[in-house]
C-alpha cells in the first residue's frame, strides 16, 4: 500500500473539526460542556493504558492482552504497601520499581520462550493466558472486594463555564501526555531508547551493531508495566473505576480502540484517540437516542472498524508495506 | 489412492474412540452424563475454531459470539415458536454461517493482531446486542427451555459432535482443506497457485461459525437456559485455550482440549473459595506453558506416540501460520 | 415364540418391575441429604466475577451453621453446607446445581444468589421436586409464581416492595420533589422503578427524568450529569454497589446536593464508607432496611452474638458489611425452618415449615415479623427507612408494611 499524500490533510482537518465542535457545543450548553469534560476525564484513563499498549507494540509488534490485568495487579501492590504503612509517594515509587522488575521478569519467563518457538500469534495467545492468570491471581491474593487507594492529587475542583472538572481528572490527562513526551524523549535521545527502536525495526541489523535484542524486548515490557502501573494508580481513586480485580477490563477495551485509532505505533495518536473516544461516547450516550447503554461498546467497535477500513494505519500511524 | 498404514491405524483408533464414547454414558451417573454433554459442546466449538484458526491460519478470539448466535436461534425458536429443539440445529447453523461470513469479510483486510482485536470486539459486542434487544432474547432474565435428562443430553451432544467431526474431516481432506492449509502456510503462494484468498477465507469463517453456532445450540439445551452472561468473553477464551492446549490444526487434540476446559475447573471447584479462584491461575499457566514448550499442543505428544504426526505432511512448525511477522 | 420363551420374558419383565418398584420405595423412605447425624444442603454463589461483592454471604451463612452445629445442631443433626462458585453465570449455575442434587445428594438447595441464576435452575429443581429456598434475590417471582414453581421461595423483601416505600415517603413527606432516577437497564432496575411509580401513586409526575446504565458500565457520570440538568432535587439510585458508589461520588464532584435514595442491596455501610473515601458527601442519604441495627446498638445481644459468630467461624469477615448480617439472618431462618420441619425431615416438610412462618428473627430489625402462608410467600414484607449521618445509618419514622 502506498502513502497517498494528497489526502494527508484529512486527519488534521477532521480533528480540528471535532475540537471546534466540542468547544462550540460546550460554550453553547453547560450540560454539553459537563458531558464533554466527564468524557475527556474517562479518556485520560484510557489514554494512560493505551500508551503502554503502544509501547509494547512498538517494541515487539504484539498486542498485550494482559496489560490491563498487570496494571490492576500492580495497583494492588500499591494498596498493599500503603496498608503496610508506607506513605503514598513511597508506595508510588516502590510500585513503579516493582512493576518494572515484574514486567521485565514476565517477559523473560512467559513471553520469551513462546516468542522463540512461535510467532506473533502464539505470543498473543500467551498474553491471553497471562491475562487469565494474573486476573485470577489478583482475586486469589487480595479477594474480590473493593479496595481504596488514595489519589495522587488533592481533592480540588475547577469550574469552567458550566462544567466542573476535578484536579484528579486534569492530572490524569496531564500524566498521560507527560508519559508520551517522556517516551518520545526516551526513544529519541537515550542510547537505550535508540537501541530498543533498532531492535524492534531491524533486529538483525541491531544485533550486528551489538544490541542485545532480546534484552530490549524485556526492557520494553518492563517500561510498559511501569506505564500500566501509572494507569492503575490513576484509575483506582477515580470513582468511575475503583480498585477491584476487574478494574481495568473495561478500560483495556477502550484503550485497544484508542490505540488502533491512533495507529498502534503512535503514543500521541493513542492519547488523542483515547480522549476522542471518551468524549464522543459520553456525548453519543447523552444526545443520540438509540445509543442505549448496552450499545456503547458495540458503537465504539464500529467506530474502530470504520477507521480501520478507511485508514488502516489509523489516524497517526505511518502506512507501511506489509511484509509477507 | 491406496490407504497408508497411518490412515488404517487412524481409522481403527477413531472407531475405537467412537465406540468408547458411545458406551461411556452407561457407566456414568446422571450428573456425569450432563458433564459429558458439555464436553461435547466444547468439542464441537473447538473443532469449529480449528477450521478457521488451525487449518486456515486466521485467529479468532470471538467464537463465543457465534455460539451465542446458535444458542439464541435455538432458544427463541423453541421458547417462542414451539419448535422441537433438535429441529432448530440446521437453522442455528445457517444463522452462524451468515454471521461468520459477515465477520470474515473484514478478515480479508485485517491480519494478525488486527484480526485478533476485531474478533475480540465481536466476542464482547454480541452479548451486548443480546441484552439490548431484550424483546427477542429475554435480556438478562433470559429464556428458560425444557429440562432434559443427562442421558438424552449426552447422546444428542455426542451424536452431533460425531456428525460435525465427519463433516469437518470430509471438508478438510479434500480440495477445500488443501486450499485452507495453503492460505495458512503462505497467502502469497496460495494466491499464486490459484487459490482465491477472499473466497476461502470467508468460507472458512462461515463454516467455522456455523459449527460454533451448533455448539451454542447444544450448550443452551444442556443448561436449559440462555442469557447474555452465558456467552461472555470467558467462553471465547476457553474455546481458544482448549484449541491451543489440544493443538491447533489437529483433529485429535480437540478431544484433549475439550476435556481439559470442561473437566479441569470441575475438578478444582470442590466447594472451597480457594479452589475456584485457582482455576484461572492454573488455566493461564497451562496456556503459557503449552505455548512455550509444545506450540503444537498436547496432540503433538499423542501424535508422536502413535506415529500419526506426518500422515500427509500437513504440519508446519507453526500451527498458526507464518503470517504477520 | 415358544411358550417357554414367553414365560421367561414375562418373568424377566416382572423382575425388572420389581427392581424398579423396590428402588422407588427405597427412595421414598430415605430423604436425600438427611442421615441420622447430618443434613446436607447446598447453594451456588458468585464467589468470583462481576457480583463477587456478594461472595461473603455464603461464608457468613456457613458461620451461623457452624455455630448451630456447635450448640447441638438441628434436632440432633449437624448441618453440612456445600457452596459452589458460579461466577454469576447461569451456564455455571445449572451444572453446579445438578452436581448438588445428583452428586452431593443435598436435601435442599439453599440461599443461591442472583435472579438469572435462579431463573436458570428453578425448572430443573422444581421438576426434581428439590426445595430451592431462601434464594438471595429480590424479584417478586419467587413469591408470585408459586403455582408453577412450588419448590422455589425467596427471603428478602422484594425490590418493588422496597422502592414502593421510597415512593410513599416522597409522596407524603417531600411535596416539592422533582425525582431523577438512575436505574440499571434490566429487570432489576425495572422492578425498582415500577415499585417507585406504584408508591408515588398520583405523584408519579414528580419523576422528571429516568437515566439507564448497562450492568457492564462502571462509569455513570454521563447519566448523573443529565439528571442534574433535568432539574431533579431528589435522586433514586436503583443500581448495583459499584455504580452506586460512582454515582454518589460524581454527584458530589459536580457540586450537586439532591436528596439521595439508595436501594438496600447497595447501601451497606461498607459501600457507604468507600463512597466517602472516593469523595462523596453521603450525609443525609436515605435507604430502607430490614436487618438489625448492629452498628448503633453495639451492645445489644443480637450485635454481640453476630460479631462473636463472625469472629469465631468466619475469620476476617467485616461486621460492617451488611451482606454478612444478611447471611446470618438468612441462615437463622433456614435453621428455624429445619427445626420446625421436625425430626422426621422431608422435603415437603421443609416447604410446609417455610410457608407457615410466624415469628420474629433476632437478626432482623426489631418489631419486624416473618410471616408466610401457602399463598402469601413473601417472608419479609416490612421495612424501615434510615438516614446516613456521621458515618452510620440511623433508622427513623415508622415501620412500613406492604399492603398487597
Amino acid at each position: 500500500m502506498l502513502v497517498r499524500p494528497a489526502t494527508s490533510w484529512i486527519v488534521p482537518a477532521a480533528l480540528v473539526g471535532v475540537v471546534v465542535f466540542l468547544v462550540v457545543g460546550s460554550l453553547d450548553s453547560a450540560v454539553f460542556a459537563q458531558q464533554t469534560v466527564s468524557g475527556l476525564a474517562n479518556g485520560g484513563i484510557y489514554a494512560s493504558l493505551a500508551v503502554a499498549l503502544v509501547l509494547i507494540y512498538r517494541a515487539t509488534e504484539v498486542i498485550n492482552f494482559a496489560q490491563g490485568a498487570l496494571a490492576t495487579f500492580t495497583t494492588y501492590v500499591a494498596w498493599q504497601l500503603i496498608s503496610w504503612g508506607l506513605s503514598y509517594w513511597e508506595a508510588f515509587v516502590a510500585t513503579l520499581l516493582i512493576a518494572f522488575v515484574g514486567g521485565f521478569v514476565v517477559e523473560l519467563i512467559a513471553i520469551r520462550p513462546v516468542e522463540r518457538r512461535g510467532n506473533q500469534l502464539t505470543v498473543v495467545i500467551a498474553a491471553i493466558g497471562l491475562l487469565i492468570l494474573v486476573e485470577g491471581a489478583t482475586g486469589w491474593i487480595w479477594g474480590n472486594g473493593i479496595k481504596f487507594v488514595p489519589s495522587a492529587f488533592p481533592a480540588r475542583f475547577y469550574h469552567l463555564g458550566g462544567a466542573t472538572i476535578s484536579l484528579q481528572d486534569l492530572g490524569t490527562i496531564g500524566v498521560s501526555l507527560a508519559s508520551v513526551v517522556a517516551l518520545w524523549a526516551f526513544f529519541q535521545f537515550t542510547k537505550v531508547g535508540l537501541a530498543m527502536r533498532a531492535a524492534a525495526v531491524r533486529p538483525e541489523a541491531a544485533r550486528l551493531v551489538g544490541v542485545r535484542v532480546s534484552w530490549m524486548l524485556s526492557l520494553g515490557w518492563g517500561l510498559a508495566a511501569v506505564l500500566g502501573a501509572v494507569a492503575g494508580l490513576m484509575a483506582a481513586p477515580n470513582p468511575s473505576y475503583l480498585l477491584q480485580p476487574t478494574m481495568m477490563d473495561g478500560v483495556l477495551i477502550y484503550a485497544f480502540a484508542a490505540a488502533v485509532l491512533g495507529g498502534l505505533e503512535s503514543a500521541f495518536g493513542a492519547v488523542v484517540g483515547a480522549l476522542l473516544i471518551g468524549a464522543l461516547l459520553n456525548l453519543l450516550q447523552s444526545y443520540v437516542h438509540w445509543v442505549t447503554p448496552q450499545l456503547l461498546l458495540p458503537v465504539a467497535f464500529v467506530i474502530m472498524l470504520v477507521v480501520l477500513l478507511v485508514k488502516p494505519s489509523g489516524l497517526f500511524g505511518r502506512t507501511r508495506v506489509r511484509k509477507v | 489412492m491406496r490407504p497408508s498404514r497411518g490412515t488404517v491405524v487412524g481409522i481403527a483408533v477413531t472407531a475405537l474412540v467412537a465406540v468408547a464414547v458411545a458406551l461411556l454414558p452407561f457407566g456414568l451417573s446422571n450428573y456425569h452424563r450432563s458433564t459429558g454433554a458439555t464436553v461435547a459442546v466444547y468439542f464441537v466449538a473447538i473443532l469449529a475454531l480449528n477450521i478457521v484458526t488451525g487449518y486456515t491460519g486466521q485467529i479468532s478470539i470471538g467464537h463465543g459470539a457465534f455460539m451465542a448466535i446458535g444458542g439464541y436461534a435455538t432458544a427463541i425458536l423453541t421458547h417462542d415458536h414451539g419448535w422441537n429443539d433438535i429441529a432448530t440445529l440446521p437453522i442455528a447453523a445457517i444463522a452462524g454461517f451468515v454471521a461468520g461470513v459477515i465477520v470474515g469479510l473484514p478478515a480479508l483486510r485485517f491480519h494478525g493482531v488486527y484480526l485478533a482485536l476485531t474478533t475480540f470486539a465481536v466476542a464482547l459486542a454480541v452479548p451486548q446486542l443480546a441484552k439490548n434487544y431484550s424483546d427477542f432474547t429475554g435480556g438478562t432474565e433470559g429464556l428458560a427451555l425444557p429440562v432434559h435428562s443427562g442421558l438424552w443430553l449426552y447422546e444428542v451432544g455426542w451424536a452431533v459432535a460425531g456428525v460435525m467431526l465427519v463433516l469437518a474431516w470430509l471438508l478438510l481432506r479434500g480440495r477445500t482443506g488443501r486450499a485452507f492449509r495453503a492460505v495458512r502456510d503462505s497467502e502469497v503462494a496460495a494466491a499464486s497457485s490459484g487459490v482465491t484468498l477472499a473466497v476461502y477465507k470467508t468460507v472458512a469463517f462461515g463454516i467455522s461459525a456455523a459449527m460454533a453456532a451448533v455448539a451454542g445450540s447444544i450448550y443452551v439445551l444442556v443448561n436449559n437456559f440462555v442469557n447474555p452472561d452465558v456467552f461472555g468473553l470467558t467462553l471465547s477464551l476457553y474455546i481458544l485455550i482448549g484449541a491451543v492446549v489440544g493443538g491447533l490444526g489437529s483433529l485429535w487434540g480437540i478431544l484433549v482440549g475439550a476435556a481439559f476446559v470442561q473437566l479441569l475447573p470441575n475438578a478444582l471447584t470442590t466447594g472451597h473459595v480457594v479452589s475456584s479462584q485457582a482455576v484461572p491461575v492454573v488455566f493461564g499457566a497451562v496456556v503459557i506453558g503449552v505455548m512455550a514448550l509444545l506450540p503444537r499442543g498436547a496432540a503433538n505428544l499423542l501424535g508422536l506416540a502413535l506415529h500419526f504426526g506426518s500422515q500427509d505432511g500437513q504440519h508446519s512448525d507453526t500451527p498458526l501460520g507464518t503470517e504477520g511477522r | 415364540m415358544t411358550k417357554r420363551m414367553k414365560a421367561a420374558l414375562a418373568l424377566a419383565a416382572l423382575a425388572v418391575m420389581a427392581a424398579l418398584v423396590s428402588t422407588a420405595v427405597a427412595a421414598s423412605t430415605a430423604t436425600p441429604g438427611v442421615t441420622a447425624k447430618t443434613i446436607t444442603i447446598g447453594g451456588t454463589f458468585p464467589l468470583t466475577g462481576p457480583a463477587a461483592l456478594y461472595g461473603v454471604i455464603p461464608k457468613a451463612e456457613n458461620a451461623y451453621f457452624q455455630y448451630v452445629n456447635a450448640h447441638g445442631g438441628v434436632n440432633g443433626r449437624k448441618i453440612v453446607f456445600k457452596y459452589y462458585d458460579d461466577g454469576y453465570n447461569p451456564a455455571n449455575t445449572v451444572p453446579l446445581t445438578k452436581k448438588l442434587v445428583e452428586q452431593d445428594h443435598v436435601f435442599a438447595v439453599y440461599g443461591s444468589l442472583g435472579t438469572a441464576p435462579i431463573l436458570a435452575s428453578r425448572d430443573y429443581l422444581n421438576k426434581a421436586k428439590v426445595p430451592q429456598v431462601l434464594v438471595a434475590t429480590g424479584d417478586s417471582y419467587w413469591a408470585t409464581q408459586y403455582k408453577k414453581y412450588p419448590w422455589t421461595m425467596g427471603f428478602q423483601p422484594d425490590y418493588p416492595g422496597e422502592s414502593r416505600v421510597y415512593g410513599q415517603f416522597i409522596q407524603s413527606k417531600v411535596p416539592q420533589a422533582k425525582i431523577g432516577v438512575l436505574m440499571q437497564d434490566d429487570a432489576y432496575g425495572e422492578n425498582y422503578y415500577n415499585g417507585l411509580v406504584a408508591g408515588l401513586g398520583d405523584a408519579k409526575s414528580k419523576i422528571v427524568d429516568v437515566e439507564k446504565y448497562d450492568a457492564t458500565q462502571t462509569d455513570v457520570s454521563s447519566q448523573i450529569v443529565k439528571l442534574k440538568a433535568a432539574g431533579a432535587n431528589v435522586v433514586a439510585l436503583f443500581s448495583l454497589p459499584t455504580q452506586t458508589i460512582t454515582a454518589l461520588a460524581v454527584i458530589t464532584k459536580i457540586g450537586w446536593h439532591p436528596t439521595v435514595f439508595i436501594n438496600n442491596v447497595s447501601g451497606s455501610p461498607l459501600f457507604m464508607s468507600l463512597a466517602q473515601k472516593a469523595g462523596a458527601n453521603v450525609d443525609g442519604d436515605i435507604t430502607a432496611t430490614y436487618v438489625a441495627d448492629t452498628i448503633n446498638n453495639p451492645s445489644s445481644s443480637t450485635a454481640k452474638l453476630y460479631k462473636s459468630i463472625l469472629s469465631k467461624y468466619d475469620a476476617g469477615a467485616d461486621p460492617n458489611d451488611s451482606n454478612n448480617l444478611y447471611g446470618v439472618a438468612s441462615a437463622w431462618t433456614m435453621v428455624k425452618a429445619l427445626t420446625q420441619a421436625g425430626k422426621n425431615l422431608t422435603r415437603q416438610g421443609l416447604m410446609d415449615a417455610l410457608t407457615h412462618m410466624d415469628y420474629v428473627n433476632p437478626f432482623l430489625y426489631p418489631g419486624l415479623k416473618m410471616k408466610t402462608t401457602p399463598t402469601e410467600r413473601f417472608p419479609i414484607d416490612q421495612q424501615i427507612l434510615e438516614q446516613y449521618k456521621n458515618g452510620a445509618w440511623h433508622p427513623f419514622g415508622h415501620v412500613f408494611g406492604n399492603a398487597r
